[in-house]
């Protein structure tokens, strides 16, 4: 890209990368800005069937296909309110801190051969480094809300999303293992053999493939503050948890990063498990068309989506587990089976290597 | 529906591998129960559009009959909270109606103004929703026209040509007697003879 811009402008190298950065920036907001009033839509439609209703049915005609672009409107000229306590400088910052750290995940994702901002050598490194940031944000939005359940939910999440951050990681491993890297180019690369589909759920280590993708499903669930695990925001218990005093924009950055979160975990799991963006009979177009290009993108986005579409199958199925019991099962359930699963990958992966296969 | 079963010995403690089996099979029904509700018809309804049947006994907003009402005053004074009020004037057996209003903001549906009609031409109807933005909106008109129709204007006409006419009948037949009477009176000037009465003494 960098390359391409220099072709094209002629500028100084560091002008470059700004005007990289910008454009990459751009691309990224406004991907997660659609994105999220598609999942708010899709949330709100499958809620409703599940319920045995119709969900929004009015705005914008064929089933309430503009109700988020009227709620977002609506959430843009609200009046954005600081309480009179708060810390301003804490409650200013934290919404824009969990939208950067939301937004600068997206840097890593393959959505094609092509498409993608970096290609970072310990990609999935970097996500969970930076994803874990999206937890200082929301600590400090809970402190400098001046304000006790927003205060009890930040503590949660921090509690949470640390104690899932070990599973989460763990559960990683097997498919970094199985491809040895952490970058989520090459592991979707190997996959893309035998006409896309030599997935890792496909691969002769399927049986521990299965397995680790579910345990790192629940954590991602965990991880992005999903129903069952929604702690952080309970509103039977804490009003709306650390995002109580937001309102307007601020509050729907928030919002924003949660929908972006689920999407990026969708992403991790399909660049791992499910092949990236490979697709049946990929090779049998010319790697680097725009055909080609195309289909790649279509075919992560739409196993990303199918990721987060059972997320909110999960949401609207499962009730609100307690704190102790999320501890619980981070600590006593997910984390030894992931452990037992990391043993058995790197049995098998030595397995594989002392018998020269 | 299976009734609550009480186990009779206490339930077996619960291990750490049948925990994961008990949550991996629930979290699976519970996905299984969701897609199927997923799956079914919403039993919801589009409400502007499509409204749900209503019974032939619901007691909604009033419907009035208008052309049959005599303005007996029945169902207002039947009326417990005094919401029904009418206005009109009499020509003979016509009425002109000006106003009957109902408000809805006393009215509680309760039916009573419709037993007491004579003419059965007040009914609760089966239209319940009256949306409103401002007060004056509840007070509501149940005519359907107001003044005289061309109808009864002639009905109004003819009355009044009969009653013309029976007047002037009237008037001819009276003064055809009286003049029957003179007559009777000129032909026999002299009075008959009082019949002897008994003498009272």
């Amino acid at each position: 890209m960098i390359e391409f811009l220099r072709d094209l402008l002629g500028f100084e190298t560091w002008l470059l990368v700004i005007v990289g950065a910008l454009i990459s920036f751009l691309a990224i907001f406004g991907f997660v800005a659609v994105l999220a009033m598609v999942a708010v839509w899709l949330e709100r439609k499958v809620g409703g069937h599940i319920q045995v209703r119709l969900g929004p049915m009015r705005v914008g005609g064929w089933h309430g296909w503009a109700q988020s672009i009227a709620d977002s409107l609506k959430l843009l000229m609200k009046e954005d309110m600081v309480v009179l306590g708060a810390d301003r400088v804490l409650f200013k910052l934290a919404p824009a801190i969990v939208m950067a750290t939301a937004l600068s995940t997206f840097v890593v994702l393959p959505f094609s051969p092509d498409l993608q901002v970096a290609d970072v050598d310990l990609g999935i490194f970097f996500v969970l480094a930076i994803s874990s940031i999206t937890t200082i944000g929301v600590v400090m939005a809970g402190w400098g809300s001046n304000n006790k359940w927003s205060l009890y939910g930040a503590m949660r999440e921090a509690a949470q999303v640390a104690s899932y951050e070990i599973p989460l990681g763990l559960s990683l491993m097997m498919p970094v293992m199985y491809y040895g890297t952490f970058s989520l180019k090459a592991a979707s690369d190997a996959q893309s053999g035998w006409y896309g589909m030599q997935w890792y759920i496909f691969s002769d280590a399927f049986w521990i493939a299965i397995p680790s993708f579910f345990l790192f499903f629940t954590a991602a669930l965990a991880e992005t503050k999903r129903t069952p695990f929604d702690l952080p925001e309970t509103e039977s218990e804490l009003v709306a948890g650390f995002h109580t005093e937001y309102s307007g924009m601020r509050w729907a950055f928030f919002f924003m990063e949660e929908y972006a979160a689920m999407f990026l975990m969708g992403a991790i799991g399909t660049a791992f498990w499910l092949g990236g963006y490979s697709f049946p009979g990929m090779n049998l177009l010319e790697a680097g068309s725009f055909l080609h290009t195309v289909l790649c993108i279509g075919s992560f986005v739409t196993k990303s989506m199918l990721l987060l579409l059972v997320m909110i199958w999960v949401r609207w199925t499962l009730p609100r587990l307690r704190i102790d019991q999320v501890m619980t099962m981070g600590y006593k359930y997910l984390t030894p089976l992931c452990l037992i699963l990391v043993f058995m990958a790197a049995g098998w992966e030595y397995f594989k290597f002392a018998m020269g296969w | 529906m299976a009734s609550l079963q009480i186990p009779k010995e206490p339930l077996p403690k619960p291990t750490w591998w049948g925990n994961v089996c008990a949550g991996v099979k629930s979290t699976w029904v519970g996905l299984g129960i969701t897609w199927r509700n997923f799956r079914s018809t919403p039993v919801t309804i589009q409400y502007p559009d499509e409204a749900l049947p209503i019974d032939a006994r619901y007691r909604g907003i009033h419907f009035l009959e208008q052309d049959i009402c005599i303005g007996c005053q029945a169902c207002a004074k039947a009326c417990p909270v005094d919401c029904i009020e009418m206005e009109y004037d009499r020509h003979g057996k016509e009425l002109e109606w000006f106003k009957f209003t109902v408000d809805y903001e006393k009215c509680m549906f309760c039916e009573l103004c419709v037993y007491p009609c004579p003419k059965d031409c007040i009914h609760l109807g089966s239209d319940y929703s009256m949306v409103s933005e401002t007060k004056p909106m509840f007070l509501k008109e149940l005519l359907s026209y107001t003044g005289l129709t061309e109808e009864q204007k002639v009905r109004i006409a003819k009355a009044d040509e009969l009653k013309k006419k029976k007047a002037a009948e009237k008037a001819a037949k009276k003064a055809a007697e009286k003049a029957a009477k003179e007559a009777e009176e000129a032909a026999a000037p002299e009075a008959p003879p009082e019949p002897p009465t008994k003498e009272k003494e």
